[in-house]
């Protein structure tokens, strides 16, 4: 469970800003508490083009506070952020646009597959169409 | 059935019968709601152990009420000794002033009594009933009583005080009062609704959202408000009244959007007082003659809500604009998808178009550059996951059979899109106005990359792929043999061939041949379609037809707006004027507020316009729907730094200013008197 969020954070530098809004700039503290401790990861999202995560204990612009346990649900796509806000599962103090940004993120939940495959599968007469357009185009 | 009385303030509203109480009813939507729960389900007045009886209701302002009882049945009260005034608000929270008057010259003693209890219904559960997955606690305090509902994490309250002594109880409160002669007896009762977050404070006050407001501070900015907006000058009383209404009613329902700290328009009461994608976008394209301020809070919501990834349940793909966001506890447990839903096929077209349409009215170039990422994401949208089948249109289909919307149009209920015998098409579907918006989109996004973006190849790619869709378009739906567009493609690309409503929200967007629009207007005013009152959303000659069905033969003012504006876009100016005069004549029977639908029956069958059963009212694109009719009739159109002003007025209206209309150029005046009835506006021109 803490490897995945770990692998999370670790992955963010990486991944970099691509998924984020150019405008989107502040820093995030996400605080994992267990009943004997909290974790913090810090994350800035100040700089264009860069991402940095750290573990301080800053004031940040917006806090997400919840525990190891949901915020796994977050990082692994069972769950979005927001319907874990909405059943307060986890709280936000602060800018509510940072977490909103955030949430692109969070990867889809597992074994989704791509809605136009399965549509074209249903739906044959889409390729002949396609064939008709490039002959039209070509 | 009793009389329903509404007061509200964004998205908290109370609805309640005309003596001020509220009965609990599991599948009716009366009591106290704010964020989508019902926070008072009983809230019951008696004196004596006797419910009162309403001689007058006030509805001072949208948020402020007053009701006039005395005890008993109306043969009693011919004499009454004693009277009960109840003046009540809301603004943010729910205060009622409570006075007992006695009208006699001996002092009295009577038990006051107000039961109370919460069901902490989520909206969802009132259109679906279904048994609370936890209790609802009373927890009897010094001088207050606190319902509590706790669900796991999930923690709504409901505290109710009185400042006069009271007995507190479980079910509510009991004054034993004594009211000297020719005098009266008062408590204030304050009921505050508590959505419970980090370390038990309400969510508001940990992101610093704004809430409990006076009514004079209500008041204060309901002035401002209505000083901010054009004044109008007008010879109709009807207009005038409807376009007070529109403003006031539009006020009535802003709310803080939690994701912007700015205020925002919730749909409409009691069913839809929240962010949908497409009730907002429509209603700020409405409103933006009058209105502006409205739109940066409504971009940024749906901006930030933008979907980001694949999700079934919610209908989400990356790029899409969302449907539709609740806040109660059937979205957070995830028992209903919206959080937020995103089953809407053309909220993400829509959104582009408000992005370049407030643009071009107030020059706010830093708005259209902050979201260029977001428009860029929903312009791709289109081309690849809004384009299920790879046909080069935009097709839906539900990937949640449990609670998702089969049809992912404005025409949202399950038989809307059906074929001209009655037929309901299998899944994908493409309905044509969704076409028409896709068009627009591309061509107004074309507009904001080269003007803004930098990005002129962008820019070319864009209009190159609209020109090719309105081509593929005018084949594709056209019915040859009835001359008119289809209301949808099916899943083998054939055509349901229902006339509907449809084809004016194609003018509108302007993917309709220039020598077929004369052909489309003449459907549209045609017995078939226009009720005399309005366009029906569907022709009486389809099977499906019924002028009480909801999306199948009722008039919808909100379409008629757009199918007026429509027609306006291709000249036809009589035709246009036409419909917004039935509007305006409809709304005068409403005391100028729209309702949502009213039935499609022939305006001579029926001489008035007959309401649709559950309506939503107010509701935001009705009311909005003036506003856009007034901007059609006026021929208002921003171009470069100016508005080009070339009113077309329906016969027989007379003078009409609009003053101090608010844009890139400032503040601007614009006139318009209408010819006399007998030589109107010559068909098809420019009036």
């Amino acid at each position: 469970m803490s490897d995945d969020i770990e692998a999370f954070f670790v992955a963010l530098p990486a991944r970099g800003r691509a998924l984020l809004p150019p405008r989107v700039r502040g820093t995030l503290r996400v605080d994992l508490v267990t009943h004997d401790s909290t974790r913090h990861w810090y994350v800035d999202l100040r700089a264009p083009g860069r991402v940095l995560v750290n573990r301080d204990v800053r004031a940040a612009d917006a806090v997400l506070t919840t525990t190891p346990a949901v915020f796994a649900r977050l990082v692994r796509g069972e769950s979005p952020a927001t319907a874990v806000l909405l059943r307060n599962e986890a709280t936000l103090v602060g800018d509510a646009r940072l977490i909103l940004a955030f949430r692109r993120y969070f990867p889809q939940p597992h074994g989704t597959g791509d809605p136009r495959e399965g549509a074209q599968r249903r739906a044959p007469h889409g390729q002949a169409w396609r064939e008709r357009l490039r002959a039209r185009t070509g | 059935m009793r009389k329903s009385i509404n007061i509200l303030d964004g998205n908290t509203f109370l609805v309640c019968d005309d003596r001020g109480d509220v009965d609990p009813s599991p599948s009716v939507p009366t009591g106290l709601f704010s964020y989508d729960t019902r926070f008072l389900s009983t809230w019951r007045l008696s004196v004596n152990g006797e419910r009162l009886h309403a001689l007058s209701v006030d509805d001072i302002r949208y948020f402020e009420s007053r009701f006039f009882l005395v005890p008993g049945e109306p043969t009693h009260y011919v004499d009454a000794t004693v009277s009960v005034i109840r003046d009540r608000s809301i603004g943010g929270s729910f205060t009622e002033n409570l006075a007992v008057l006695n009208h006699t010259d001996e002092e009295t003693t009577l038990t006051v009594r107000v039961d109370m209890a919460s069901d902490f219904a989520d909206i969802f559960e009132i259109k679906n009933p279904q048994g609370k997955k936890a209790p609802v606690q009373a927890i009897v305090e010094e001088g207050q009583l606190r319902l509590r509902y706790r669900r796991d994490s999930f923690h709504r309250e409901t505290v109710i005080s009185s400042s006069a002594p009271a007995r507190v109880d479980p079910e509510g409160m009991t004054f034993e009062v004594r009211v000297p002669p020719q005098s009266e007896w008062q408590t204030r009762l304050h009921v505050r609704t508590l959505v419970l977050g980090a370390h038990e404070r309400d969510f508001r006050d940990s992101l610093e959202l704004r809430q409990a407001r006076s009514p004079a501070e209500l008041d204060e900015q309901l002035r401002q408000w209505t000083a901010a907006a054009p004044r109008l000058k007008c010879d109709s009383p009807s207009i005038t009244t409807a376009y007070r209404r529109s403003l006031v009613d539009l006020a009535a329902l802003r709310y803080t959007s939690i994701t912007m700290a700015e205020e925002l328009v919730a749909a409409g009461l009691p069913w839809f007082m929240t962010v949908f994608g497409r009730d907002s976008i429509f209603t700020c394209l409405q409103a933006l003659p009058f209105t502006p301020q409205l739109v940066p809070a409504t971009l940024g919501t749906l901006a930030y809500g933008q979907g980001s990834r694949l999700d079934d349940f919610r209908d989400e793909e990356p790029g899409k604009i969302l449907h539709e966001l609740r806040y109660g506890e059937s979205a957070g447990f995830e028992e209903q998808p919206h959080s937020p839903y995103y089953g809407a096929a053309d909220t993400t077209p829509l959104f582009v178009i408000l992005l370049d349409e407030y643009e071009r009215w107030t020059g706010d170039s830093a708005v259209v550059r902050a979201y260029e990422f977001e428009a860029r994401a929903a312009l791709d949208w289109i081309d690849n996951y809004g384009d299920l089948l790879g046909t080069g249109y935009i097709w839906y289909e539900t990937r949640n059979r449990d609670n998702g919307l089969v049809n992912h149009c404005w025409k949202d209920s399950p038989d809307s899109i059906c074929y001209r015998d009655g037929r309901l098409p299998p899944f994908p579907r493409a309905t044509c106005e969704q076409q028409g918006y896709a068009y627009d989109a591309k061509i107004r996004g074309a507009r904001l990359a080269r003007l803004f973006w930098n990005d002129p190849a962008y820019a070319d790619r864009l209009e190159r792929e609209a020109a090719d869709l309105k081509a593929r378009f005018n084949e594709d739906f056209w019915i040859a043999d009835g001359e008119y567009y289809a209301l949808a493609l099916d899943a083998e690309g054939g055509q349901v061939d229902a006339l509907s409503s449809n084809i004016g929200h194609l003018l509108w967007s302007g993917i309709v041949e220039e020598s077929r629009a004369g052909r489309i207007a003449e459907l549209l005013l045609s017995d078939r379609l226009f009720s005399g009152w309005g366009v029906r959303t569907l022709a009486t000659d389809c099977a499906r037809y019924n002028p009480l069905g909801y999306h199948v033969g009722t008039v919808w003012p909100f379409d008629n707006s757009i199918i007026a504006w429509g027609l306006w876009r291709y000249g036809y100016r009589r035709e246009a004027a036409t419909i917004c005069q039935a509007v305006f004549d409809a709304a005068d029977y409403f005391q100028g507020r729209l309702p949502e639908a009213f039935a499609g029956y022939p305006r001579a069958r029926t001489t008035y316009p007959v309401e649709y059963p559950t309506a939503c009212s107010p509701q935001a694109w009705s009311a909005g729907t003036p506003l856009l009719l007034l901007r059609v009739i006026l021929g208002l159109q921003p171009h470069d730094e100016h508005l080009i002003i070339d009113p077309a007025l329906p016969p027989g209206l007379g003078r009409l200013e609009l003053l101090d209309i608010p844009g890139r150029w400032g503040r601007i005046d614009a006139l318009g008197r209408s010819r006399t009835a007998t030589d109107g506006i010559p068909p098809g021109s420019g009036g």
